[in-house]
């Protein structure tokens, strides 16, 4: 019930966003240079930026961006975190314990100091979507050891379950044993990392933007628009301001619940 | 058929033949004094599941020597990732008198192509490895300072902002778990407050502290470390309201209080432990943002810093850093070395 609700929230809250970029008259990177800063207005209903760009049209884009973007990548560090996991489980001992190793070296730094490391990496001269890219590739190149820990800990049960014995005494092939055994007992608990990743890209963008190396301008991104809380002018002006931020903590309440919910079914 | 897991590859099964000759060896290797001690688990269709043939620990020296050993590694990983990430960002090679007018395009070419050539992989981690082994971490490339005295001078600062943040937040969320974990419901409501502060990004919440003037930087890392850990220890400690003797001792009158002070905390003690160990990387990835939006001078916005800047050096020295505390955390978090080396 609980999910079912979490769900119809976030569709809302997408199809809205949608509608919200099909019928303005602007896009996210249209200037209207004489109402700058401006609060709410007849044209402007959420008020601008300092550039003049409409906020509305940019806390929408930067949600559709931020959800699509995270899911995303959530799906390519879900992925990645199962071929390592699966790999682990049924490699030898000594392969085993050093791709482990790998996954605990993600694990040892911090991971925002890992990100910035990366996302610095990056050419200086890249376009907005290319940034936007980048950053989302990023977080999912290393987003995959936690991921990948609790695949390996499943696989390593389902190894050595009776079913898995009885399967290889049949003489069933380990092609045949993951296909067909494997990966379908594996799902209930790919889609509960899927889940947990999605917030927590969201968090990681928004973090990273805040520090200047997310998703480059003019594309709206959580990092950019939580930049504008520093300007003070902008906060005496409207509050509307605040709008991105309070817009950002609804979406990862309601995908937090997901989680939660998610991580009780399995 | 017996199919055996012991001493051989994980899940590879071998002939009965093979199984008693491997067990036989391995005992006779344990026995004797040699090898390696593990704990053998053979099975068989006729037994009911996993049967133990042999156990015994490794000595807590093994097991401590084990362990540092394994810090070390990651940190020599951990400074060679740094190295080889930084080597390759761009703009890593320039230098300042490349922009510099009065060099003929000729000498600047001569300038980058004299960089790359002292600036090859293999170099750069030879020269480092090299100053690192002699206790000097190099110069920041970007305020010409000793990376050591650099450190040196943000590390009290940060280090008591973690210790601040830590103690707090562990205070904040023991407080608020203990007796909510106890309750048997509205521990929802309860909750509300810390499922919340984790789905604001450490940024906005320490721009927002800034904005309503409440709080400073231990503030948002203890409210942070607070949300996180608060989920943990709501769990750990519903399980052990919920143990027999707890039960028990509540259906002949013990109070609450009691109980907690006597049963529960001395019990869940070193599961806590272990979970205080390892907020500190909770809070080590906090540091960046917080550390930046305050523009308190410490370790974290030195790395935000070189990370801008492509401060190979100072990089380095944090990565080195950051990675032996999380070493030692980790280490330290282990609660029954024996045991898990065994």
């Amino acid at each position: 019930m609980k999910k079912r609700i979490a769900a119809g929230l976030l569709l809302l809250l997408v199809l809205g966003a949608a509608l919200v970029l099909r019928l303005a008259p602007y896009g996210y990177a249209d200037q209207d240079r004489d109402e700058t800063m401006a609060p709410s207005t007849a044209r402007h209903w959420a008020g601008t930026d300092e550039l003049g760009r409409d906020r509305a049209v940019r806390v929408a884009a930067a949600l559709l961006i931020g959800l699509t973007g995270a899911a995303v990548a959530a799906a390519i560090t879900t992925m990645i975190a199962a071929c390592f996991g699966f790999l682990a489980a049924f490699s030898p001992r000594p392969v085993a314990a050093a791709l482990i190793f790998i996954g605990d070296l993600f694990l040892a730094l911090p991971w925002l100091f890992l990100l910035m490391l990366a996302r610095s990496l990056l050419p200086l001269t890249a376009s907005p979507m290319q940034t936007a890219v980048a950053t989302f590739l990023v977080l999912a190149a290393l987003g995959w050891p936690a991921c990948a820990r609790a695949v390996y800990r499943g696989a390593a049960q389902l190894r050595s379950a009776e079913w898995m014995i009885q399967g290889r005494a049949c003489g069933l092939r380990a092609r045949q044993l993951i296909r067909l055994h494997l990966v379908p007992r594996l799902l209930p608990l790919l889609l509960p990392q899927f889940l947990i990743c999605v917030p927590a890209f969201i968090v990681a963008e928004a973090n990273l933007g805040a520090l200047g190396l997310g998703v480059g301008e003019p594309m709206p991104s959580w990092g950019a628009m939580l930049l504008e809380l520093d300007n003070s002018a902008l906060l005496a002006r409207s509050h509307w301001v605040y709008l991105p931020i309070a817009l950002l903590v609804i979406v990862l309440l309601i995908l937090e619940s997901f989680t939660a919910e998610a991580g009780a079914d399995a | 058929m017996v199919f055996v897991r012991a001493g051989l590859s994980r899940g590879a099964y071998c002939r009965p033949s093979v199984f008693h000759q491997r067990i036989l060896r391995c005992l006779y290797a344990c026995r004797a004094g040699r090898g390696r001690l593990h704990l053998f688990t053979c099975r068989c269709p006729r037994s009911s599941g996993a049967q133990p043939v042999l156990g015994e620990a490794v000595s807590l020296p093994v097991a401590v020597a084990k362990r540092a050993g394994r810090t070390l590694l990651l940190m020599i990983f951990a400074a060679a990732g740094t190295i080889l990430l930084v080597r390759f960002a761009p703009g890593f090679f320039s230098d300042s008198r490349e922009m510099d007018a009065k060099y003929a395009s000729a000498a600047r070419e001569e300038i980058q192509a004299e960089n790359s050539r002292q600036q090859t992989l293999g170099q750069i981690a030879v020269r480092e490895f090299k100053g690192w082994l002699k206790g000097d971490f190099g110069e920041s490339r970007q305020y010409r300072v000793p990376v050591a005295e650099l450190i040196g001078a943000r590390m009290r600062v940060s280090v008591l902002l973690l210790a601040r943040g830590i103690a707090y937040g562990w205070l904040l969320a023991l407080c608020v778990a203990l007796p909510v974990s106890a309750l048997r419901k509205g521990g929802v409501v309860w909750g509300l407050p810390f499922t919340l502060l984790l789905a604001i990004p450490a940024s906005a919440m320490a721009t927002a502290c800034i904005l309503s003037e409440i709080g400073g930087p231990v503030l948002v890392l203890s409210l942070l470390v607070a949300a996180r850990e608060f989920k943990f220890l709501r769990g750990l400690l519903e399980a052990a309201w919920r143990s027999p003797h707890i039960l028990y001792g509540r259906a002949q009158g013990l109070s609450p209080l009691a109980l907690a002070r006597m049963h529960i905390l001395p019990n869940v003690a070193p599961q806590l432990c272990a979970l205080a160990t390892l907020s500190i990387v909770t809070a080590l990835g906090a540091l960046v943002p917080i550390e930046v939006v305050f523009t308190v001078p410490g370790i974290g916005q030195l790395a935000w810093s070189a990370v801008m800047n492509r401060d190979l050096p100072v990089l380095v020295a944090i990565g080195l850093w950051m990675a032996f505390v999380v070493g030692v955390a980790g280490m330290l978090s282990a609660r029954d070395w024996t045991l898990e080396a065994a």
